[in-house]
């Protein structure tokens, strides 16, 4: 209980002076903005992939791999989350990486109270891209295998005869638990890595050293640490109610409803959740490491 | 920050403005639209008031006028006496159907189909004399499009489902002697072929079995080289086994499959059934 009361009044602590940073410095948002932006644009791009011009570079690819049906209105909404997951998935890697060491070198800045200039920050991270760049990379492929072994499974137990699972049929399993199961390996793999990019860009370590500390750091402080991820992602869960009910919006709204939902959680996960998290975690390792 | 703003509005604005284009896409979304419309009444068509079915009719009848070069014009065209066949108004559904007839008589696909929902419009009535004319009609007028060669077997069944049983059998003979005038018509062509199919569909339904392993034989001997024969083959093997209880047959046409077609999908289930049966 009284470690309990620790960690709680710790995750406090952590947010005051973070939200005080995040009030007084609109700088450390601009990596996150131009990941959103980034985001808009791929969005737009592949909303806009049925039509001419676009139709002409994007419409062979996904009428090899998902069929000509899916260039047609309506069903290319039924294509089109499937195709943002895994664009954003690339821009994560590539730019996200990039993106998030700016933003944790922006915090160093304000914690030492510096001033902050983004170029120098760009340069921070740009030295440092290729082990961020196998941070977000390991990030991102352990949330998609292991998202795809948990579905394929259940697909396979439910397809070769079995009704129930643990007293649930398949409707349950592959809905709600799925999805349930999904956000929480979201949090918990965000949460193990998620003070290797602190480590990268505050103590200049390595690739595998920055894991190392990171998974040292989220046992030392696991109820804050999952606490600090958690909370933000809370505010997703709408998100994740609206994108698991696509058919049914389409159907009951209008098609472009998944394009809007798309655009929304664009705002939640990158103008929002990415920016507290980061925050809240980089201080907290700030604050380890000046006790340390 | 005011820039980043702007640019995000500019992107959106884009997004949006591009929905008043007048491309193939937009043109299915505003059949979309309309088509939604309609469904509410197909989804509920004692339920839906009369002025929603003339909303829905004129909005058809408009897209259909405005984008009349278009495949959708004419979905919409057809959408439109089935509308008024679900709203049982069957005489405005025949007339619609009557004048598609007229305007797309080139198109024979097109007048089957009409002339097929004409003969619906009938059965729904509970006229089957007046459906059954419409449907030779067909046969008659149309045999060679996708509707003229289903609706021989579609009598059929409707005497099966009815339980008519003398009657049913007398449609399907009827239909093998059509389609198999029909392959002879029209030699070496996917019709011809489609024909030969059917009668062995149609031989399976009546179970006359002798008839069945005849017809596939002919088909994979008339159709050698053009056509691959290992779903033939395999029928052939499970119509001596199962129906014939002739196992030696059905071996020697499960042997013919896996040595004539060693890179089919059905050679693994072959070799299976084969050993089932004792082979080798």
């Amino acid at each position: 209980m009284n470690q309990q009361e620790t960690s709680v009044s710790l995750v406090k602590r952590v947010y005051n002076n973070a939200f005080q940073f995040l009030r007084t410095n609109s700088a450390y948002f601009k990596p996150f903005l131009t990941l959103a932006i980034l985001e808009f644009l791929v969005l737009i791009l592949l909303y806009s992939a049925p039509r001419e011009p676009l139709r002409a570079l994007l419409g062979p690819p996904i009428k090899t791999f998902w069929g000509e049906k899916f260039l047609h209105y309506p069903l290319n909404f039924i294509l089109l989350p499937k195709l943002v997951s895994r664009s954003f998935m690339v821009l994560s890697i590539v730019f996200g990486s990039l993106l998030s060491g700016m933003a944790v070198s922006i915090i160093l800045d304000i914690y030492n109270k510096k001033r902050v200039q983004i170029f120098n920050a760009f340069k921070v991270a740009i030295k440092r891209y290729l082990s961020l760049f196998g941070i977000l990379l390991i990030i991102n492929l352990g949330y998609y295998f292991i998202g795809k072994f948990i579905s394929v499974t259940l697909i396979k137990y439910f397809y070769t005869g079995h009704s129930k699972l643990l007293f649930m049929g398949p409707k349950i399993w592959l809905g709600i638990i799925f999805i349930a199961v999904n956000f929480f390996m979201a949090i918990l793999i965000q949460a193990i890595f998620v003070y290797s990019i602190p480590a990268i860009i505050i103590d200049n370590k390595g690739f595998h050293k920055s894991i190392g500390k990171s998974i040292v750091l989220f046992f030392k402080f696991f109820i804050p640490t999952v606490l600090l991820v958690l909370l933000p992602m809370l505010l997703y869960i709408p998100i994740i109610v609206l994108s698991s009910n696509y058919i049914f919006l389409m159907d009951k709204l209008f098609p472009e409803i998944v394009f809007y939902v798309e655009a929304l959680s664009i705002i939640f996960s990158v103008l929002i959740i990415d920016p507290v998290v980061t925050m809240s975690t980089t201080l907290l390792y700030l604050k380890n490491k000046e006790k340390g | 920050m005011k820039k980043t703003f702007f640019a995000i509005i500019c992107i959106f604005s884009f997004a949006l403005l591009a929905g008043c284009a007048n491309d193939q896409y937009s043109i299915e979304r505003r059949y979309w639209k309309v088509q939604k419309l309609a469904e509410k009444i197909f989804k509920n068509p004692d339920a839906s008031p009369p002025r929603q079915l003339d909303i829905a009719v004129s909005k058809l009848q408009n897209f259909a006028k405005r984008y009349e070069k278009n495949n959708l014009a004419v979905d919409a065209e057809f959408t439109i006496p089935r509308l008024y066949l679900v709203k049982k108004e069957y005489v405005k559904g025949r007339a619609a159907l009557s004048s598609l007839i007229e305007k797309y008589k080139k198109n024979e696909n097109l007048c089957a189909e009409a002339m097929f929902l004409i003969g619906n419009s009938y059965e729904i009535q509970d006229k089957w004399a007046s459906a059954l004319g419409e449907y030779k009609r067909i046969i008659q007028t149309y045999p060679v499009t996708m509707r003229g060669l289903d609706v021989p077997v579609y009598i059929a069944q409707h005497y099966k489902v009815s339980y008519q049983p003398d009657k049913m059998l007398e449609a399907y003979h009827e239909a093998i002697a059509h389609y198999k005038a029909l392959s002879e018509k029209f030699p070496n062509s996917i019709l011809a072929f489609n024909a030969d199919t059917l009668v062995i569909r149609i031989y399976s339904e009546i179970k006359n079995w002798p008839a069945v392993i005849i017809s596939l034989d002919s088909i994979i001997e008339k159709y050698k080289g053009k056509v691959k024969a290992d779903t033939f083959l395999l029928e052939k093997a499970l119509v001596y086994s199962k129906q014939l209880k002739n196992n030696q047959k059905a071996k020697e046409a499960l042997e013919v499959l896996i040595k004539d077609y060693p890179d089919s999908r059905l050679v693994k289930p072959a070799k299976k059934f084969l050993a089932d049966l004792g082979g080798k």
